[in-house]
């Protein structure tokens, strides 16, 4: 996981789309403890306030599980949770995309096309 | 183009009722006719980090003197730790701790004496921690002060700052001149010691990676004044930057919460503390205008851009 001060995303969102991604691609399994929020904050080199409130909303949505004195755990089917999360936060990036199109006066069809064009690059990318 | 100065009313901390450990009311410092902090209001919740940023001259430094009670106020109040700053003695000073950019350790000792030095000035002194933190910075007692290289020094500075565990940390651009190894292991002393301890902090920094990395809400100084003092989560999210063609005999549209707003022939910018949808589509539709969009932006391009909206 890495914070990136470039983005406009919250660094707390990213840690929580960041833990979302890792527990969806199986780096922590569900029971398995996470990272404290103190030794999270000192890898990526945020206040630990940030961790506390990324940790905070895992909890709220399910994805962890908070145990007295023993820290937080990957919730049982949180991997289905997880990638559930992660589809949205997608979706949200392509809600504002398509916001920004729609109010440079694109049509649905040019939005469409505009959108399989960027895949295809992407997948150029990708085998390149 | 006149500019907002802008404080949020929410609780400039993660935990909401959490009580203040430092409340500024209209501090102002000036020497003869110079004003070098003008009318400065803010408050910091405990456990929270404030990060200070601002050009050299921009007040940071003679804020955080005058927080220490170092520095005499022209004007206004201020009170630490739930004490004025003005009746602040030893045992509210026991609670507080202070880095300078430039460290004011005596050079003939070793490091081991200007440990037992510190110790004895300092009530509080937490032999355990310093031990920890010396290990840490993987500082050899018996070297000499003078021997040590500028980051080296820095860490020595921030250990016997943080051995007597302050409640509240002044950081004056205390990794100034610092190479970006000694630097990262500075912040990780702090994180280290502030995740350990509901340690209130201010940092005043020229890296403002570093300060939107740690910091829970941002100051932004200009000239003794303050431009801004936003959650940081908020800063990059809210303030963005749109652009458009206008092609029109009037002035161009206007929009809500301006920063600055500059033109290159045609081409039109305008920064925007509170950006929403709404504003590209009300631009789209006013005569003259095209080509709108909205582009995202650094803290150090908002910075600049509510440094440049000044003028």
């Amino acid at each position: 996981m890495k914070v990136n001060l470039k983005s406009s995303k919250p660094i707390f969102q990213q840690i929580v789309e960041g833990m979302q991604s890792a527990i969806a691609g199986g780096v922590y399994k569900a029971g398995e403890r996470v990272p404290s929020t103190r030794d999270l904050a000192i890898k990526l080199k945020v206040n630990p306030n940030t961790v506390q409130k990324a940790y905070e909303e895992l909890v709220r949505s399910g994805v962890l599980v908070s145990m007295r004195n023993r820290g937080k755990f990957v919730a049982k089917r949180a991997e289905h949770s997880a990638t559930k999360q992660s589809e949205l936060a997608i979706a949200e990036a392509f809600r504002n995309g398509v916001d920004i199109a729609r109010a440079s006066g694109l049509t649905n069809k040019k939005i469409k096309e505009l959108l399989d064009r960027v895949i295809k690059a992407s997948e150029g990318k990708a085998i390149a | 183009m006149s500019t907002v100065t802008q404080t949020e009313t929410i609780a400039m901390s993660p935990k909401p009722m959490v009580p203040i450990d430092v409340e500024i009311n209209g501090l102002t410092k000036a020497y003869g006719d110079t004003i070098v902090v003008d009318n400065l209001s803010l408050s910091i919740a405990k456990g929270s980090f404030l990060g200070l940023i601002g050009a050299n001259g921009a007040g940071k430094s003679t804020t955080l003197k005058m927080l220490a009670g170092m520095l005499e106020t022209t004007r206004g109040s201020a009170s630490v730790l739930g004490t004025p700053i003005e009746q602040l003695g030893p045992k509210e000073l026991a609670r507080i701790g202070y880095v300078p950019d430039s460290h004011q350790i005596y050079r003939w000792m070793t490091i081991h004496e200007a440990v037992w030095f510190c110790r004895r000035l300092n009530p509080n002194w937490n032999d355990n921690q310093c031990a920890e933190l010396l290990k840490l910075f993987r500082l050899d007692e018996k070297k000499k002060v003078k021997s040590l290289s500028k980051g080296m020094l820095a860490k020595l500075g921030l250990a016997l700052a943080l051995s007597h565990e302050p409640d509240l940390l002044f950081l004056d651009e205390p990794m100034s001149g610092l190479d970006p190894i000694a630097s990262e292991e500075f912040l990780d002393g702090v994180l280290k010691t502030v995740s350990q301890r509901d340690c209130t902090v201010i940092l005043s920094s020229h890296s403002i990676d570093d300060v939107q990395r740690m910091s829970d809400s941002i100051c932004l100084l200009h000239e003794g004044k303050m431009l801004a003092h936003r959650q940081t989560e908020n800063i990059l999210h809210d303030t963005k930057c749109i652009r458009f063609v206008y092609d029109g005999n009037a002035e161009p549209p206007t929009l809500p919460s301006t920063i600055r707003s500059r033109n290159d022939e045609r081409e039109w910018l305008i920064t925007v503390e509170k950006f929403s949808p709404l504003m590209l589509e009300k631009l789209a539709s006013s005569p003259g205008v095209s080509c709108v969009s909205v582009e995202d932006m650094t803290l150090e391009e908002v910075y600049k851009d509510y440094v440049r909206g000044q003028s």
